[in-house]
């Protein structure tokens, strides 16, 4: 599938997981990359973006065993803009999906 | 692919690309490996897996926070100082209107109750049978359901207007500082649906029934004086009869 697709829904994606909770990066790349298939590094491009944008924010945390971890939390903004994002995406997707599904071929 | 050498990669194409922060990156790469390879995968495999360095490095291009020159930031001040005052005397405006509302509620309410109590302060002002005044009172009852509608839902405007000026105000600054800006709010109040069907149910109603009450209550103090101008007939204000 065209790379240029993924790329613009994969900040809403981020978004949407630490809407449920706080994740480190891994966790994040990880649980998309078994999901969409994308190479696992360009999750991290996408924190960094969000960061700078103000709709996350980091902060470290002692694992037992290990060097701390840095975990990304959504900011109030974050979840704005992603709900706003959200009903956009869903309903352009909508769209798209009866325009490609009403083919006159297929009756015919 | 080994870990030495994509991180060796990736970390001269961020160097090239004059990103800021770069071992902040690194560091998010090297836990990457270190998650993978304790799930048993090889080196070369989560390379591979994560993708060109040097494509990854682009990606990381754009979002280092631009610097904005001072005179910019200045003017963005000055400008947000006039129009702080302008709006500032707008909102005493708008919040003395929000008091008016309130204080037009609570007075029908205490006419209602004065009409109904018979207190001699309303018996001597606006003097007339109690069969009357009991219509004119639930009229002034309906009067108060209704300014407290408008009182309410003024509020929540008044509200949202300030949250609007806010996140205007916060967007000016931002985008003179270089940061991102922020979509701008709705100015009207966002009610939860049910409470606002609710709310638009009230003062229909409250205003149905004072109209057919007002109407009621005067034909019926016409009526009950024997003339149009009953106001003059009861001496109301101290109109002389």
């Amino acid at each position: 599938m065209n790379a240029q697709y993924k790329k613009g829904v994969l900040e809403l994606c981020v978004l949407s997981l630490l809407k449920q909770r706080d994740c480190y990066g891994y966790e994040i790349s990880d649980s998309l990359s078994k999901r969409i298939d994308i190479a696992d590094g360009t999750v991290y491009p996408i924190l960094r973006k969000l960061k700078s944008d103000g709709l996350l924010t980091t902060y470290l945390q002692e694992e037992s065993g290990g060097p701390p971890r840095k975990y990304y939390s959504i900011t109030k903004l974050g979840r704005e803009i992603y709900e706003r994002d959200r009903a956009e995406y869903l309903q352009f997707a909508q769209a798209i999906r009866t325009l490609l599904e009403d083919q006159p071929d297929d009756k015919a | 692919m080994t870990k030495h050498e994509f991180m060796e990669r990736l970390t001269n194409a961020l160097k090239r690309n004059g990103i800021e922060d770069i071992s902040e990156i690194i560091d998010e790469y090297e836990q990457h490996f270190a998650f993978k390879m304790a799930d048993g995968f090889c080196e070369a495999e989560i390379a591979a897996k994560l993708g060109d360095p040097l494509q990854l490095a682009a990606q990381f291009c754009g979002d280092a926070p631009k610097k904005a020159p001072a005179g910019k930031r200045v003017g963005a001040i000055a400008r947000l100082c006039f129009t702080g005052f302008w709006a500032g005397v707008f909102f005493i405006l708008l919040a003395a209107w929000d008091a008016v509302l309130a204080a037009c509620s609570f007075g029908s309410l205490a006419v209602a109750a004065g009409l109904l109590g018979k207190l001699g302060t309303w018996q001597a002002i606006v003097p007339m049978p109690y069969g009357v005044a009991t219509v004119f009172s639930a009229a002034m009852v309906t009067l108060c359901v209704l300014m407290s509608v408008g009182c309410v839902y003024f509020t929540a405007f008044f509200r949202q207007l300030i949250r609007v000026y806010g996140r205007f105000h916060r967007n000016t600054l931002s985008a003179a500082a270089g940061g991102p800006v922020l979509p701008p709010l709705a100015a009207s109040p966002n009610f939860p649906p049910k409470a606002r069907r609710r709310l638009r149910r009230v003062a229909l109603v409250a205003l149905c029934a004072f109209a057919v009450l007002t109407i009621w209550a005067i034909l019926l103090a016409m009526i009950t004086s024997g003339c149009l101008e009953f106001w003059h007939a009861w001496g109301w204000f101290g109109y002389a009869a």
